[in-house]
């Protein structure tokens, strides 16, 4: 019954994840901190941190460790399958049909207003984060100089995380 | 060929870290210039459609390209090379951290790590604003949403919803001569 469940909230979670990664990110934690009691938010932040240490799509990522924490290999499969399954079909379709609906108004304006959206779900996410990642000097520090070193220095994110890490475990 | 459509899948898979937007120069490098698949004015259309329709960006390319070059198979071909990497190494990790969770050193690197997500999250959000168009006229819009989402837990399914009916109802009836 798990299964079918994890199966079920990860295809919607597919279907309705506009926006790429970050954007994501909110609609994941509304269904498995809020919607279900599977993570508790300090898990959500680590499997957060390390969806984006490891190769490929964030919601992927997060999609096969939450379903491996939950239904073992069963799992991780079952919930990377139901999150990329909306993408299949709809994908699919706007391929074979795209150049026909990039010339309709209504198709251009779905997508011009879910791009605004979508920037609001990743602010949300900021949002959900910022109180429990941000709690103390050593964490504001870390933060500011990760702000510093991602926008001034353009530092790739999995370098910045290995080196976080360094920090953390030496001085957190 | 559906082999090599595999192992470039594969290699794009396998080779970004830290989200789509890492990937995209990646995967037209790989498609257009060295593989000539498709064309570049194929690539920018697919990855407009790849940003507007749900799922994870590098996976819609993969399957807009994957399905170009070879119909459905070509598709599935893409697709699994494109998850194929996260899958196995998110496992192994998983199985890992199971063990390892609760030990000082995982810990205290999740301390320094959870502010740094929180930047990483904080940088794309501020650069994609200030491209994507946000004017004194609807910045409203975003940053209801995200008191919505981020405040009061709302259902983001719900936001999208009215979003959609709203966008194809200005479209199809509102503005009809």
């Amino acid at each position: 019954m798990i299964y079918l469940t994890m199966f079920w909230t990860f295809l919607k979670i597919g279907l309705f994840s506009f926006g790429g990664g970050y954007a994501i990110l909110a609609m994941i934690r509304q269904e498995v901190v809020i919607n279900h009691p599977w993570l508790s938010q300090a898990q959500f932040m680590e499997i957060v941190a390390i969806s984006q240490m490891t190769p490929g799509p964030i919601a992927i990522n997060a999609a096969t460790f939450i379903g491996f924490q939950k239904g073992g290999i069963l799992g991780s499969l079952l919930c990377t399958f139901g999150v990329i399954f909306p993408s299949l079909i709809i994908m699919l379709l706007v391929t074979i049909s795209y150049l026909r609906l990039k010339r309709q108004p209504w198709f251009k304006n779905v997508f011009a207003k879910l791009r605004l959206l979508s920037l609001g779900l990743i602010a949300a996410a900021l949002i959900m984060v910022f109180s429990d990642a941000i709690a103390d000097w050593f964490s504001i520090v870390v933060f500011a100089i990760s702000l510093l070193a991602s926008w001034r220095f353009k530092l790739n994110p999995f370098y910045l995380l290995i080196l976080a890490a360094v920090v953390g475990m030496l001085f957190g | 060929m559906l082999l090599q459509l595999f192992l470039t899948f594969l290699k794009i898979g396998a080779f970004t870290i830290g989200g789509a937007y890492a990937m995209i120069p990646l995967i037209r490098k790989e498609v257009c210039q060295k593989r000539g698949w498709i064309s570049d004015e194929e690539f920018l259309d697919g990855l407009a459609a790849a940003q507007s329709c749900p799922g994870p960006i590098a996976v819609n390319l993969s399957i807009y390209t994957g399905y170009h070059i070879r119909k459905g198979k070509g598709m599935l071909v893409a697709v699994l090379g494109t998850i194929l990497p996260s899958t196995i190494s998110i496992i192994l990790i998983a199985m890992l951290f199971n063990r390892y969770a609760d030990a000082v050193l995982v810990r205290k690197a999740f301390h320094a790590l959870k502010p740094a997500v929180v930047a990483l999250i904080a940088v794309p959000l501020y650069e994609m604003s200030r491209k994507g168009g946000i004017t004194l006229a609807n910045f409203w819009f975003p940053l209801g949403v995200a008191v919505l989402v981020g405040f009061f837990n709302i259902s983001p399914i719900y936001l999208i919803l009215v979003t959609i009916a709203y966008a194809v109802g200005q479209k199809l009836w509102v503005q009809k001569p």
